[in-house]
Order: C-alpha cells, then sequence, then structure tokens
C-alpha cells in the first residue's frame, strides 16, 4: 500500500492522543497516580485532545473531495471509517463537559458525579475512535497483512503505551511522582512489542488469493506479460510501492528500536531516577518509531491487486 | 436482477478494443469525463474502468498465453459498499450494479480499498471514485435499438468473449454459458461472491489423424501413380 | 435492422429491464445527436462505423452491425478515434521550408493552399513537360491507389508505388501466380465451415476484426486452430496448438507436410487434376530455351498425355483423361514429364523429410508429421457437402459443392523474408494439395478474385513529355520481355522494380526510393512526393542513415533529392523533413472510396465496395487529399480530367468519383449505379450515387447467387458474371499454378537459354538460377546467407500491437497509455542463460548498426529469436508528444539495425553492386531477414535508448500539447441516491 503521510500523521497522532486521553481518565478516575489532581488530569486531557485533533484534521487532507466530508457518518451501520468519525465527532462535546468538570474541579480535587460520568464516555470513545481505527484496516480481506484482530490490538496497544509515555512526561513537567508512570508505561511498552513481534511474525507467512486462484488455473506456474498499461495507474500509485525488501528489514529495526526497545530502557531508567530530559527523549523517539512502524503497516500491506500485476 | 458480465478466456485476445470502447463511451457517460493525466506527457494514463492484462502460464515451450480483461465485478457481497462511509457507494436493488454517486463521494478511497479486482479508480480532477456502470446509461436507454442496449466493451469486442446479462434468470446467455463451460469467479476465497464471471480456456478439440497409404519406396510409390488419370 | 444474435438474457429479465428502464432519467439527449455512417480508417482494416455526433463532436464510435467486414465489433484502435481526432499534432495549414534553413531543421512558414499549389503546379509542369520520370510519387498506407496510380499515369510518370513492396508484396504476388487470390482482401478462411485452421506468420495483424471474428466463430464451433509463429501473443495466445517456428524456415515446414501427404498418398487427386496445371506436361530439355516450359499445341493451349487416346492433348479440352504422372515423347521427340511428376520428384526427396525439417524450423519431426496428417483427416474423412447445383467450365453439372474443410491464412510473418514469394507459393501448393482452395470450409476468394494467374496487365514501360502511361504504372510481368529496363538491362524506375533484381516487384519497393534517388541510381530526380508514409522513420530500413540522405547536397550545395512534398495529417518526423507540407484531413472529415478497383473490402459471398464521407467540418485549413489531387489534375490537364477545351473536367472529388469510367459502366463505386441507381455492379454513372451510398450507411453488398458461390475459378456463371462486370476481361477458366512457367522464363534468361532479354549482370543471372525455381522451394534467407551466425545468432523480428496495428497512432492519448514503450523481447530461459536479466537494458548490434534497448523475457518466444513492438520508439517532439516521452527516450526502432541493402559478400571489391535487401523474386523488402547478437548495456547507458535524434521544433501555429484531457461532449446525467437509502440500508 502506498505509505500516505497524512494516514501516517493521522494515526499516529490521533492514536496517541486518544491512548493519552484514556489513560488520563482511566489513571485519575482510578487515583491511582498519587499527586494527580484533576488540574493536571484537565492538562493531559487537553494535550491529548490537540493530539487527536492535529490527526484528525490531518486524516481530511487525504480526502480527494473533502466538500461531502460531512457526508461521512451516513453509513454508521455498516462502515468502520464511518464509525470511526462518529465517535470522533462525538468525542469532542463529550471531552468538552469532562474538562468543564475537571476545570470545576481543579481547586477541591473531587470530581462531580457528571464529571466522572462524562470522564468514563470520554475515554470510552477514545477507546472506541481508536478500535474503529484499526478495524477500518483489519475489516480489509483485501489486504491479508491487515485483516486479522492482531490490527486492532496492535492499534489500541500502540496507543495506549504512546499516551502513558506521553502521560509520563506531562507528568514529569508537573512534577508529579513518576513511578507509577513509567513502571506502567514499561509494562505497556513491552506488551505493545510483543504484540507487535506477534504481528511481524504473522504476516511473515505468504497469504492471500495468488494468480492462480485469481484466473481459476489450479497448477502451472503463471507470470504476467503485458500489464496493459504504459505507466503507473492509480491502482499501482495507491496499492504498490516501489521500496526494497532490505529497507523494510532496516526500517524493522528502527521500529523496535526507536519504537519499543529504547523507549522501554528510557523508562527503566526513568522508573529509577525520574529524569524529565530521558521521559522527553522517549517521547521524541517514540513518536519517531511509531510514525515509521505506521509507515511500515502500509508498505507491508500487499493489497491483492498487486496479484494482477504478477507481484 | 442481478446484472453482470462473463468473460471468454478462450477467445479474448488481449485487443483492448473493450478497455478503449469503455473509455469512449464513458468519458461522456454518467459519471463525468474519465480524465487523463498526462495524455502527450511521460506518464500517459487516466482513470479506466477495464483494463486487459496479459498472463503465460506454464513455462517454454508449454507455455499458453492467457489474457484477462478485469472491470468491476458487481459483487454480491461488495466490500466497497460495506466500507464506504458516506453512502456514495452503492449496489442498486433492482439489477445488483454497484454505482458511485458522484454528488456525494468525497474521495477517500477507502472503497478502492476493499476492491480485490482493481475495478475503482480515484479520478484527480474531480476528486471522485468511479468504476465501471455497466453502462447503465446505454442498457437501459429504450432509444437505442434493443440489440445495442448493451455495455459498450460487450458490443465492440471482436473476438465475442464479453457477454452480458442476467445472472438471475437461469435461462439467460450468461447462465447457459457459466453453466456449459464451467464458468468460474475470480478469486473465489475471498468470499466477495462477484457476479462477473471467466469462461476458462476449452481443452483442446481432439485432432484425430489419418495416416494414408502405405509408406512405400519411392519407386512403388511411382509405379502405381501411373496409371492416375483425372478427366480434365 | 440490427440482426445481432446476443441478447441481453431471456425475455424474463427483458421485461424486468424494460421496467427498471422506465424509472431511469434519459441519459442521452438523442435530439441533440446525429448518427452517420462511415468508415474506419483507424487501420487498414475498413470497418463500417457508426459514429455519434454531438455539440460538433464525436460522442461514440461504434462498429456497423450491419457491414460486412466488421459486423458491428470494432477494435481499439477503432474505438479510439476520437482523441485522432483531437490529436495536437494535427496539421493546421500548409508549410513551407523557410527560406535558408536546412531540410530537417523543421523551420516552416506558413503558407497559402493557392500560393501552395501554384508553386507545385509550376514545378510539376515543367517536370512533365521535360521528364515526367523525374517526379516519384509514393504513396503510404493509403487506400486511394487506384486513384493515386491513375493520377500517375495520367502525369506520365512510371515511378509510383504504394507501401505494398515493403508490406505484403510477397503474399499478393504468389497468391497470383498460382492460385489466382492470396490472403486477407483477396480470401479468408470459410470461417463458417471450416474444421481445422492453421495460422502462419500473423503478427497481431492483417486482417484486425475479421480475424478475431473468425477465430471466435472456429473456437465455438470446436475446430482446431493451429499458430505457426515464433512468438505467442494476439491471436497465438488462443490457439490450440503453437508451433515455435524459427523465422524464415516456413517453407521448410509446408513443403515438408507436402512431403508428408504425397509420401502417404493424401492428394485430393481430382481437384489437383481438373483445376490446376499439375497433369501439364512440362519439356525437358536441358540447355535448350524450351526446357521447363509446359508443352504447348500449335493454339498456345497447354498439352496433358490423353491416357485413352496414348497421345498429348490439349489440356483445356474438356473430357481430356489426362495422366498425372509419367514421362512422355512429344510428337517432335521432345522429353516431358507432367507437373506432377517433378511435384513428387521434388518434394519426396529426402530433405524435405519431417527429420530434415525439424532441424531447420527448430521443430520436433513428430510435430510436422502429425500436423500433416491432421489436416489430411480433416480433408479426407471430415468433408463436407452442400447440394447446389452449379455449372463447370466445360458445361458439365454437378449437384454439389464438395469441401475440404481445412484453411489457412498467412501474412507479415510469411512475407517479410527475402524468401516469402516461394513460402508462400510453397503454403498454396499445401492448400492445394488437400484440395482446399475456393471449396467449403476451405480457403474462399473474395470479389474481385479469383483472377487469371497472373491478370494480363503489364507495367508500363514507356514515357513520353506530356502524355499519359498507356498502361498503369504496375502489373503482372509473366516474361523478361515485360521488365522495365532499358535496352542495356539497366532498371528505368527510380524503385528499381521489374528489373533484373526485383523481377515481379507488382507493389514497387518503396524502400529503395529514398537512397536511389539520392545515388541518383539509376537517375537522380527532381521531385519526390510522399503521401502518408513515415519515410524518415518507421517505414524506412535504416532510419538514421536514411536521414542523413535527405540531407546530402551535391557539390553545387543543392539537395542530391531537390524537392520533397509530404502529405499528411499529422506531424510526423517526415513531415520535419518536407520542403512543401500540404496538411491532409483526418479520416472523419472527408470523402472516400473503398473501391472494388482498389484494395477491396469483399466478403466470399458478396462483392463489396463503400465510402466515407464527413462527419466533422475540419476546423483547420486543411484539404483531403483526393481533391487535392483532382484538382492538381485539372491544373496540369491531365487528359482525363479535362474536357476538350482543356478546362477542368470534374469539380472536385466526389464529382469525379461519380461521373469518371474506367471502362463503359465501370467507375471507382459499383453500386447504385445506372441513371436511376437501379444498377448493380455495371452501368451509367448516377449523379446521386454518393447520397445513394451515404443512406445505405456507406457501403454496398452485392450477394452472390448460391451457386457462384464456391469453385469460382471453374464456375460457368461465376466467370461469365466476373468478365460481365469487369473482374476479369475473359471468362476462361483460371488454371492454379502449381508449376510457375513464368518463373522458369526468367530462371532459362538466367542461365541465359531464354529467347528473349538476357540480364547483363552475372549477380543476377545467378539469383535467377537460384530462386526463380518454378517449384516452391526452401532457401536460406539473403540476410543469413551472408551474416555469420556465430556472430549474429539472434533472429530478429518486429509485430504491432493489435491496439495499435496498420496505425498511425502512436500519439493516440487513449492508446498510448496502453503502450508507449518498446522493449526487445527473448525467450526466458535464453536470456538468463546470458546473463540477461529481465528489464536489463542490452545493445543489439546487427550488420549494419547498434541499438540500446531494454529486454523483457518472456515464455513464449522462440529461444533464436528476439522480437519487438515496431513504430513505438518516435523522434522526440514528434506527433504532439513531450520531448521525454518514453516513446522518444526508452522506445527503440528496429529499423536502424536493418539495412536497405544487403551485406556484402565477403572479400569482394568495392566495385560489387550492391544488392536491395528483398526478396528476389518480388522485391519485397526482407525486414525479417534480420541476425543480429545481444550483449548486456553497462549501468551508465542504461535508462535511455539510443540512438536519440534532436527534438523536433513546434510547427508555426501549434498548440501546446495539453497536461490534462478531460473529453465529454456534455454534462453528465446523473444518478442519484436517495438519503433515505442511505440511512435505512442495513448492509449492502
Amino acid at each position: 500500500m502506498h505509505p500516505a503521510v497524512s494516514v501516517i500523521l493521522f494515526t499516529v497522532s490521533s492514536g496517541a492522543g486518544f491512548g493519552l486521553i484514556l489513560m488520563a481518565v482511566a489513571l485519575s478516575l482510578m487515583g491511582w497516580v498519587p499527586g494527580m489532581g484533576p488540574g493536571h488530569t484537565l492538562v493531559a486531557i487537553l494535550i491529548g485532545s490537540v493530539l487527536a485533533t492535529i490527526g484528525l484534521l490531518s486524516s481530511t487532507a487525504h480526502l480527494a473531495n473533502p466538500k461531502n466530508a460531512w457526508r461521512a457518518f451516513f453509513r454508521f451501520r455498516s462502515s468502520w471509517l464511518s464509525r470511526e468519525g462518529v465517535f470522533a465527532v462525538l468525542f469532542y462535546p463529550t471531552v468538552l463537559v469532562y474538562l468543564i468538570s475537571l476545570w470545576l474541579a481543579r481547586d477541591t480535587g473531587s470530581l462531580a458525579w457528571w464529571g466522572v460520568l462524562f470522564g468514563i464516555l470520554t475515554g470510552l470513545l477514545a477507546l472506541a475512535t481508536v478500535f474503529c481505527t484499526g478495524m477500518i484496516y483489519a475489516s480489509l480481506r483485501t489486504i491479508p497483512q491487515w485483516n486479522s484482530a492482531l490490527v486492532p490490538a496492535n492499534y489500541l496497544l500502540l496507543a495506549i503505551s504512546s499516551g502513558t509515555v506521553i502521560l509520563t512526561l506531562i507528568a514529569a513537567i508537573q512534577g508529579i511522582e513518576l513511578n507509577v508512570l513509567s513502571g506502567l508505561a514499561l509494562v505497556l511498552l513491552v506488551i505493545a512489542g510483543l504484540a507487535k513481534l506477534l504481528y511481524y511474525i504473522w504476516i511473515g507467512k505468504p497469504q492471500g488469493p495468488t494468480l492462480n486462484t485469481a484466473m481459476g488455473i489450479t497448477r502451472a506456474k503463471i507470470k504476467i506479460l503485458e500489464s496493459g498499461q504504459s505507466s503507473r495507474s492509480f491502482l499501482n500509485k495507491e496499492f504498490s510501492n516501489q521500496v526494497p525488501a532490505q529497507t523494510v528489514k532496516q526500517m524493522r529495526w528502527v521500529v523496535y528500536l526507536a519504537g519499543f526497545v529504547i523507549p522501554a530502557i528510557l523508562m527503566l531508567i526513568v522508573l529509577q531516577t525520574s529524569m524529565m530530559v530521558l521521559t522527553a527523549l522517549a517521547v521524541l523517539l517514540l513518536l519517531g518509531g511509531l510514525a515509521i512502524e505506521r509507515w511500515l503497516f502500509f508498505v507491508e500491506a500487499r493489497h491483492v491487486v498487486n496479484v494482477f500485476y504478477g507481484q | 436482477m442481478k446484472l453482470g458480465l462473463v468473460i471468454d478466456m478462450d477467445t479474448c485476445v488481449g485487443c483492448h478494443a473493450c478497455v478503449v470502447s469503455c473509455k469512449q463511451w464513458n468519458t461522456s457517460g454518467t459519471l463525468g469525463a474519465l480524465t487523463d493525466y498526462e495524455p502527450y506527457g511521460k506518464e500517459p494514463n487516466g482513470v479506466a474502468f477495464n483494463r486487459v492484462r496479459s498472463y503465460e502460464v506454464d513455462e517454454y515451450p508449454n507455455n499458453k498465453t492467457v489474457n484477462m480483461p478485469m472491470s468491476c465485478m458487481h459483487c454480491e457481497t461488495a466490500e466497497c459498499v460495506t466500507v464506504c462511509p458516506t453512502g456514495a457507494s452503492y449496489k442498486r436493488e433492482e439489477d445488483g450494479i454497484v454505482l458511485v454517486d458522484q454528488d456525494k463521494c468525497m474521495g477517500c478511497n477507502l472503497c478502492s480499498w476493499a476492491c480485490p479486482y482493481g475495478a475503482r479508480e480515484l479520478d484527480q480532477a474531480s476528486g471522485t471514485m468511479k468504476k465501471c456502470t455497466l453502462c447503465v446509461d446505454r442498457i437501459y436507454d429504450t432509444e437505442l435499438p434493443e440489440a445495442e442496449r448493451q455495455p459498450a466493451c460487450v458490443l465492440t469486442c471482436p473476438s465475442k468473449a464479453r457477454h452480458f446479462g442476467d445472472f438471475d434468470d437461469p435461462d439467460s446467455n450468461v447462465s447457459v454459458l457459466v453453466r456449459e463451460r464451467n464458468g468460474l469467479q475470480s478469486m473465489p476465497e475471498l468470499g466477495y461472491n462477484p457476479v462477473n464471471h471467466y469462461l476458462p480456456p476449452r481443452p483442446k478439440p481432439n485432432a484425430p489423424t489419418h495416416n494414408g497409404g502405405q509408406l512405400e519406396p519411392l519407386t512403388d510409390r511411382f509405379k502405381k501413380w501411373l496409371n492416375k488419370v483425372v478427366v480434365r | 435492422m440490427s440482426n445481432r444474435k446476443t441478447r441481453p438474457g431471456a425475455s424474463a429479465s427483458a421485461s424486468a429491464m424494460a421496467a427498471v428502464a422506465e424509472t431511469m432519467p434519459a441519459f442521452e439527449d438523442h435530439s441533440k445527436q446525429e448518427k452517420h455512417y462511415t468508415t474506419c480508417y483507424m487501420c487498414a482494416c475498413r470497418c463500417g462505423i457508426e459514429v455519434t455526433v454531438e455539440n460538433n463532436q464525436v460522442r461514440f464510435i461504434k462498429g456497423n452491425p450491419n457491414h460486412p467486414v466488421n459486423q458491428g465489433v470494432l477494435c481499439a484502435k477503432g474505438n479510439a478515434g476520437i482523441m485522432k481526432q483531437n490529436s495536437p499534432a494535427k496539421l493546421r495549414k500548409p508549410l513551407m521550408r523557410k527560406a535558408g534553413t536546412e531540410r530537417g531543421a523543421g523551420e516552416f512558414e506558413e503558407v497559402e493552399w493557392d500560393d501552395a499549389l501554384a508553386m507545385l503546379t509550376e514545378r510539376l509542369r515543367h517536370i512533365r513537360e521535360t521528364d515526367p520520370k523525374k517526379l516519384a510519387f509514393f504513396t503510404g498506407r493509403d487506400q486511394m491507389q487506384a486513384l493515386t496510380g491513375l493520377w500517375a499515369q495520367q502525369f506520365g510518370t512510371i515511378n509510383w508505388a504504394a507501401h505494398g513492396g515493403f508490406c505484403s508484396v510477397n503474399m499478393a504476388a504468389a497468391g497470383l501466380y498460382s492460385i489466382g487470390q492470396s490472403f486477407w482482401e483477396f480470401g479468408d478462411p470459410d470461417w463458417e465451415r471450416t474444421k481445422y485452421f492453421m495460422l502462419w506468420g500473423v503478427a497481431e495483424d492483417h486482417a484486425s476484426n475479421p480475424i478475431k471474428l473468425g477465430i471466435e466463430k472456429i473456437k465455438k464451433r470446436g475446430a482446431k486452430f493451429v499458430a505457426v509463429n515464433p512468438v505467442r501473443t494476439g491471436y497465438q495466445a488462443v490457439a490450440d496448438e503453437w508451433v515455435p517456428i524459427k523465422p524464415g524456415t516456413d517453407a521448410m515446414l509446408a513443403l515438408s507436410m507436402c512431403h508428408v501427404l504425397l509420401s502417404r498418398d493424401l492428394i485430393d487427386w481430382g481437384f489437383l487434376g481438373r483445376y490446376t496445371n499439375a497433369p501439364f506436361l512440362v519439356i525437358n530439355h536441358p540447355g535448350h530455351s524450351d526446357d521447363g516450359l509446359i508443352a504447348r499445341d500449335e493454339e498456345g493451349n497447354p498439352l496433358v498425355w490423353d491416357q485413352g487416346k496414348n497421345a498429348p492433348t490439349n489440356g483445356m479440352a474438356p473430357g481430356a483423361e489426362a495422366s498425372m504422372f509419367g514421362e512422355y515423347s512429344l510428337p517432335d521427340g521432345r522429353q516431358t514429364k507432367t507437373v506432377m511428376t517433378l511435384i513428387a520428384e521434388q518434394y519426396l526427396d529426402e530433405r524435405y523429410a519431417p527429420e530434415k525439417a525439424a532441424e531447420v524450423c527448430g521443430l520436433d519431426a513428430d510435430t510436422i508429421e502429425r500436423l500433416a496428417l491432421e489436416m489430411a483427416h480433416v480433408a479426407f474423412k471430415e468433408t463436407i457437402e452442400i447440394e447446389c447445383e452449379w455449372t463447370d467450365w466445360a458445361g458439365r453439372k454437378h449437384d454439389k459443392f464438395i469441401g475440404r474443410p481445412v484453411s489457412m491464412h498467412a501474412m507479415r510473418g510469411i512475407s517479410a523474408h527475402s524468401n516469402g514469394f516461394q513460402t508462400c507459393r510453397a503454403l498454396h501448393l499445401l492448400q492445394v494439395l488437400l484440395g482446399t482452395i475456393d471449396v467449403p470450409g476451405g480457403h474462399r476468394a473474395k470479389a474481385p478474385f479469383p483472377r487469371h494467374t497472373p491478370p494480363p496487365i503489364k507495367p508500363a514501360k514507356e514515357m513520353a513529355p506530356n502524355t499519359p502511361l498507356k498502361s498503369p504504372p504496375l502489373g503482372f510481368p509473366t516474361s523478361p520481355e515485360d521488365l522495365v529496363v532499358d535496352d542495356q538491362g539497366k532498371p528505368m524506375r527510380i524503385d528499381k522494380a521489374y528489373s533484373w533484381e526485383a523481377p515481379i516487384a507488382n507493389h514497387g519497393l518503396m524502400h529503395m526510393v529514398i537512397t536511389n534517388a539520392v545515388n541518383g541510381d539509376p537517375y537522380p530526380i527532381d521531385t519526390l512526393i510522399l503521401f502518408m508514409a513515415n519515410m524518415a522513420w518507421n517505414s524506412t530500413m535504416n532510419t538514421s542513415q536514411v536521414r542523413d540522405m535527405l540531407r546530402e547536397k551535391d557539390e553545387s550545395g543543392e539537395y542530391k533529392l531537390p524537392f520533397l512534398v509530404v502529405v499528411d495529417a499529422f506531424h510526423s518526423e517526415t513531415v520535419n523533413f518536407a520542403d512543401l507540407v500540404l496538411p491532409d484531413t483526418t479520416y472523419l472529415e472527408r470523402y472516400d472510396t473503398i473501391s472494388m478497383l482498389d484494395r477491396p473490402i469483399s466478403e466470399p459471398d458478396s462483392a463489396c465496395d463503400a465510402i466515407r464521407s464527413p462527419v466533422l467540418k475540419p476546423d483547420r485549413d486543411v484539404r483531403a487529399w483526393q481533391e487535392v489531387m483532382v484538382d492538381l489534375a485539372g491544373r496540369l490537364g491531365f487528359p482525363a480530367f479535362v474536357d476538350d477545351d482543356g478546362k477542368p473536367k470534374f469539380s472536385g472529388y466526389t464529382d469525379f468519383i461519380a461521373r469518371w469510367e474506367k471502362a463503359p459502366g465501370i467507375g471507382f463505386l459499383a453500386g447504385w449505379r445506372g441513371k436511376e441507381g437501379e444498377k448493380s455492379m455495371r452501368g451509367e454513372p448516377n449523379e446521386k450515387q454518393w447520397d445513394k451510398y451515404i443512406e445505405n450507411q456507406g457501403f454496398f453488398q452485392h450477394h452472390l447467387p448460391e451457386h457462384m458461390r464456391f469453385y469460382r475459378h471453374v464456375n460457368r456463371d461465376y466467370l461469365a458474371w466476373a468478365k460481365e462486370v469487369g473482374f476479369n476481361p475473359s471468362d476462361a477458366p483460371i488454371i492454379m499454378e502449381l508449376y510457375s512457367e513464368v518463373l522458369q522464363k526468367f530462371r532459362l534468361a538466367g542461365q541465359g537459354l531464354y529467347d528473349g532479354p538476357l540480364p547483363p549482370d552475372d549477380i543476377d543471372k545467378e539469383r535467377l538460377v537460384q530462386y526463380f525455381d518454378p517449384l516452391p522451394h526452401y532457401y536460406l534467407p539473403l540476410e543469413e546467407q551472408r551474416v555469420d551466425p556465430q556472430e549474429y545468432p539472434f533472429h530478429a523480428i518486429n509485430q504491432r500491437p493489435m491496439h495499435m496495428y496498420h496505425s498511425w497512432d502512436s500519439q493516440n492519448n487513449w492508446l498510448r497509455q496502453i503502450t508507449a514503450q518498446n522493449f526487445l523481447f527473448m525467450n526466458r530461459a535464453k536470456g538468463e542463460s546470458l546473463g540477461i536479466a529481465d528489464e536489463s537494458w542490452v545493445w543489439v548490434e546487427s550488420h549494419n548498426g547498434r541499438v540500446r534497448v531494454q529486454v523483457k523475457l518472456m515464455e513464449g518466444c522462440q529461444p533464436d529469436t528476439v522480437w519487438t513492438w515496431n513504430a513505438i520508439g518516435k523522434q522526440s517532439g514528434a506527433w504532439g508528444l513531450d520531448k521525454d516521452a518514453p516513446e522518444a527516450r526508452k522506445g527503440f526502432l528496429m529499423n536502424h539495425l536493418i539495412s536497405e541493402l544487403l551485406p556484402k559478400m565477403d572479400g569482394n571489391d568495392d566495385h560489387e553492386r550492391r544488392l536491395t535487401n528483398s526478396d528476389p523474386i518480388t522485391g519485397q523488402a526482407a525486414w525479417y531477414d534480420l541476425k543480429v547478437k545481444i550483449t548486456p548495456a553497462s549501468s551508465d547507458e542504461a535508462g535511455t535508448s539510443w540512438p536519440q535524434f534532436d527534438t523536433m521544433k513546434p510547427l508555426p501555429g501549434a498548440q501546446p500539447s495539453p497536461d490534462q484531457v478531460r473529453y465529454s461532449t456534455h454534462e453528465p446525467v446523473r444518478l442519484k441516491r436517495s438519503l433515505m437509502d442511505i440511512i435505512k440500508r442495513k448492509s449492502l
């Protein structure tokens, strides 16, 4: 698949933003992070909302006819993209109410019952939106590398792990104790990393239709002779890329190091030292690593149409 | 009705008549112009509803060349419709034709991602997704002679490798062809249940030999022939 | 009106469709659309088209279902007519090379038609008054040879021909000298009835739609389709059996199959004995002038040996009991053998045994034998009979037509070799041995064929100032006396057609014209008019050097070819070299005739012709070349074009067509003749003839009665009718010449035995002896005889993709989206064994030059063969294309590798006369004789083809080509999905 920058930015940024929101809501409601009051949560939710919004706005950049974007809410019944849009839009009034409740509670420290309710709703909508994003891809039978429960699982895990690392940085800036957050981030990074590893192992085996099933010729080797087009058409531009296998391999290392291993080590150090600089470094590395992870997610996805081009 | 095409891989010679005929009809058709990019430039390409590719099956000297035209299969399980967020993509209840309402499409490309057959192409100029309409603007045009109410690709096909009809009707030409020639679906394992079917290459016809007279030495043969007379 | 059988379904769905139709909007406003019927010209197939016009633009071009050629279907090119009409490369106004600029620099200025024609008229008038042969007029892929030929004849120059000399003259000539018809326009497989079809050397071409229609019919019927071709693309793709033959060896394959049939006595003796010259007696008199000629009586009738009378008798007398075999003494003591004896002796020889042929052809012997025996089975065990009373030439009644349903078609893979004439004769021999000519299920003639073998027309030779030629410039020589050579035996035509170097060059040698004219060999000329021929690019051999020749000057600084007039509709590479450019219209903007006097479009069951009539008005200052020719003919005072006062007789082309008669009652168009349009085929001119054609969808079809549809070479009623309507001057039966006495006469001349003109040069003598075998034979193509097979191991051939076959349309927006770069294809295993990777760049080198190209490996390619799509490569800036278009930067022409002259013989001195790279009999350009070697290109050479040429300059007034095209003739009428439906529907 063609890795569109707008879609990479969208999924990484909104994923991290919603993950941050989800974790901030959950941790603050549970009160698991010592010293984390509504004021702190407010900042985290605001930052999360900004990240999510950057992502969502960026996603509209890949629409060829954005004037009809408002129609995207009509097919909630069948389309994961529509559902994603609906949840994303519902998120805003919900988070606004929640933010107000946090604002009102910033001095007292105690959230009104409706604040709790809208906090939960906000978290659920963030979760649902990220899940829908994953399902947009996972529902496509045309792309065997995506057509798996591992995909929404990955989207969710990457969202909450990246959200947690960012939350750790926010906490560090706010001067809150980082042990729980960095510890949680570490655990989530390890789980997300393992899930991603599982995904990479899973897509390693050949799968999906072949020219034989495309043409109903059971045996015999089939090769393309003429593609019937002299230049790359929409189909090639959208569904194939010319990234060498070597680069893909190298990029997987980058994903692992920048997206999981180094941030996890940094979180481990932060757990010991609470050094803000390292937390910031972890966020930067992680977001960069995830951008490459998302790029690879597209690059390694092999749309069935390529079969007809002998690829 | 379940309208669609049967494409005969036994007689398709890969001439691209259907490709260009489709382009010609539809560029002034119901979806609006099919844009050509760099028409006289370095990378000429453009929106097409139908493409023909050629394949080589097996290796020299047992190789066979097979041509495979592909356009929208008007699938029964049209995932392109399922994924469409705006409802611009839809499958008509009357005849099963899958269409894109150009006034509602937002150009998100997701339907093209959901299509295994490469049937959908985004028109960059209009920003909307375009695809085979099964010439909905020909087949119902009662001002055309009845025999011409067929998709342009079918009308033009010089080796009569394309057939249009109603798969719901067991007696239609397409149903009969699929039955008699073991018509098949492309990539059935994906479960899209494409309406269009392909007819596989026919088995080689049986060609017996006539071994004639005995192989005789030349002189004997000439002796026999010496008496051969034909009345002018 | 419609007769298409395919219906969208049974009646159940028809009513369902009708119900849905009522809910549909009117997508097309038919009241604003007009339908015109005319003839396609996107290639040479001449299909009938229905053109729908809306707002002065073409809405849709569709095949005409009633038209005999295409029966409603249309190929990719025909469907791309809109983009031809909208090509940015269209010429807009006459152009003159700018004074003081060099030819080929592409500096032009626009001129008015009046000035251009006045200037041209003066130049031509002077030539015509002094030395008419100083005008050479050669036309490319036109379909108006009857008119251009007449024009040249009236001008008085013998230097006229069309493109047949570099296309398929071998097929036409071999057919007309053997069976009185040939392939494509001359005859077709009986698609309706044939049970076995063998396709020889047909790249995806000649013809286009009729072959595709035919293939579908035979496959549907379960007939076997065998394709003999080194490459498996196009029609070969759907063949039941592919025979990957080595290029140039088809004669060996065909004759080896003859060997198999003879050795097993699988011969249609009746057919041979009655309809061919197989029983004729051939004089065996070595060393004498009558050796190898047919023994004849005093009236010139051929003799056969009558078994009953045990004496020679007139072979043309009905009832003679002709012996097929044997040696007989004539009363004067001369020895003779029957033709059939010679045939048996020649082909039963071991050199034609399948084992031997297998080595030559790169096939296995079992395959060769099996194919022959399969055909024999169909011919003799699956015979068909059609009940029908008919009368033969001798007045004998027959109650049925017997058919041997084996058919063949062959084209450029046979013809474009220097052994193509004999190869095509070998195919005809095979067809005749099986008794398949003009029989049900076999190979059927199409009007005006069959004609006599050959037709009694001789090429013009005498010329005088201001005087028309006595006969057409092209004809059919039957003996050395008919050659167009001077008293010293030197060529008289600029292309050296009908000289000792190419005695039966029935279509001329267009590929030699520029070379010969620039070399002044046989003489310099003044003006060359080229119509629709890209002779500075893909239609010439040796492109780079020919382009240099066009720029060559003599000591005085004058161009060696002083004046070049190019007539074309588009900005081609050749237009760039013109001194005067006359812009033609497109095919949708003009009147035209597709005449039986020209290249016919008849069907086996009907005689047909057709017209073009304008669908659109030109939006530029262009004129149809036909109009310009009629205009020039009037200005120059050609006798056939002026009245007694010397005033132009015709107001224009349509007037000329309607009123001109070749013979009383015979004109260009055969339909609606007679004062009231009541006569077909022959009748007085009819003023309303054009209107009648337009009313009748642009074509005329005269159906032959059933009893005149087969065995036409001996069918009395047919022969009488053919004479009456002017096809043939005589109603004598048409005898198929398995043994060609014509060739033997030339061979005798080569031996120095002929009682008449003899060739002065040894090389010609040698060639006549070697190649003019009166029986078909196989020989190694001439270039192969002269290049080292070790050094140049590959055969290199080319073909055109179906979507560009025979067309001018590499610039077509829609078609170049399919193909814009040609590759060199080679066998995958072979390529890999040489370390050549798929899509890598290589050098291809011949004795004449080299090109750098990109390779594609494939399975369906004979391992000793490489090939490419021809004429995709373009000069940068030509045809309205971007200077960096793939056609210019990555595409290539194989033409650079092919010399118009044969390589010199090893060790010969510089005085060796250079011979044309053509068939030694017909002068057919031997494009496919090419041998090459292939070496990988270095990595810094990869990416661009070589040679590259300067970018052509845009013409004055030319608009830049658009970056985007959004063609539409009306605002779309859209179907809308309701919001309710969007919200309510559950899933789909």
